[in-house]
């Protein structure tokens, strides 16, 4: 019997990683575990990019998906405090058989393209991930600066476009209003006894200076002194 | 020497379990790494073809698709933020009115 070698034994290895990962993160049911598997798959997918002679890829992998991605993810699930999914009474029964034949087929068509890979695909693997430089980040950045150029252009337009649609989505309340004169109608913030501004929750900034007018208008009853002990301090 | 229909098997079965959790899982953060697992079974494909073929392209299209995806984890986390602040919950049945 022949003996695996070290990239299939490397292949095995990785691929199980890979795959218990994945059916862990969708079996659990607190979403903070799902996304602790979902690393263990990235990690696995970036060594089997490493078996595949693709390094930056494979770091890219790392730094994008396990550092910046799943970082993400977690904040939004530790910030939302979201604790294990309740079982509820599954509505749309007949949904589920349906479901099944649907996974069903796509497994098939799955096992029906490889198995026309064994004709196809195959014949390309004498081409072997050999000895080459084209994983190496001097021939992506080649490729990405002449040839596809305009892509990665597009992406930096998408990058800043998804820069502001997160801005303005997760950004609690209404856009503040413009302060002119006259289109304040916040009630203006009240002096404590010891003169500083009490600010409440939910005070903007429009109170902010309906305040400071109604201090302009009361003669600067509290500005003058605050200069004063400033031009002492100096 | 590995064939690649390996990595090809692999994928696909990777790409199964991300559709079955977006299916099965009410979640919607769950929902969501469950599209991302699709992303990476797509990218393994394409790293594999373009180590086998030796060709360069493959590889830039995954640096594409991880672009894409950072851009859709913020954008889609806002969303749930944005969601979760007006229903206090994350299940996607109690968002499936536009309506509050």
């Amino acid at each position: 019997m022949e003996l695996p070698s070290i990239s299939q034994l490397l292949f095995v290895l990785f691929g199980a990683m890979a795959l218990g990962c994945a059916v862990a993160m969708v079996a659990q049911r607190n979403p903070l575990y799902s996304a602790i598997s979902l690393v263990g798959v990235f990690v696995s997918l970036a060594c089997l990019y490493l078996t595949l002679q693709a390094p930056f890829i494979a770091a890219v992998q790392v730094i994008v998906y396990a550092g910046a991605i799943m970082v993400l993810v977690v904040f939004v699930i530790m910030l939302l405090n979201v604790e294990e999914e309740v079982r509820r009474p599954v509505r749309l029964h007949y949904l589920i058989p349906v479901g099944v034949l649907l996974a069903a087929i796509l497994v098939g068509e799955a096992a029906f393209m490889l198995s026309l890979g064994s004709g196809g695909a195959a014949r390309v693997t004498p081409m072997a991930p050999a000895a080459s430089d084209i994983g190496l980040t001097a021939s992506i950045g080649t490729g990405m600066f002449t040839k596809y150029l305009l892509p990665f252009e597009v992406t930096s337009v998408l990058i800043l476009m998804a820069l502001v649609g997160a801005i303005s989505l997760a950004r609690q309340g209404r856009t503040p209003l413009l302060a002119a004169p006259g289109n304040v109608s916040e009630e203006p913030a009240a002096l404590t006894a010891g003169g500083e501004l009490a600010l409440k929750p939910g005070d903007t900034a429009a109170t902010g200076r309906a305040f400071a007018r109604q201090q302009l208008e009361r003669g600067e009853a509290a500005a003058p002194s605050r200069a004063a002990s400033e031009e002492d301090e100096g | 020497m590995i064939p690649l229909t390996w990595y090809l098997a692999l994928s696909a079965v990777l790409f199964t379990i991300g559709v079955v959790g977006v299916i099965i899982k009410r979640n919607a953060i769950a929902m969501f790494m469950c599209i991302e697992l699709m992303l990476n079974a797509v990218n393994l494909t394409f790293v594999a073809f373009s180590s086998y073929f030796g060709d360069v392209t493959g590889q830039l299209f995954v640096f594409i698709v991880m672009t894409v995806a950072a851009a859709e984890a913020a954008v889609g986390l806002g969303i749930i933020i944005a969601i979760f602040r007006n229903r206090e919950s994350l299940d996607v049945d109690d968002a499936s009115v536009l309506r509050l």
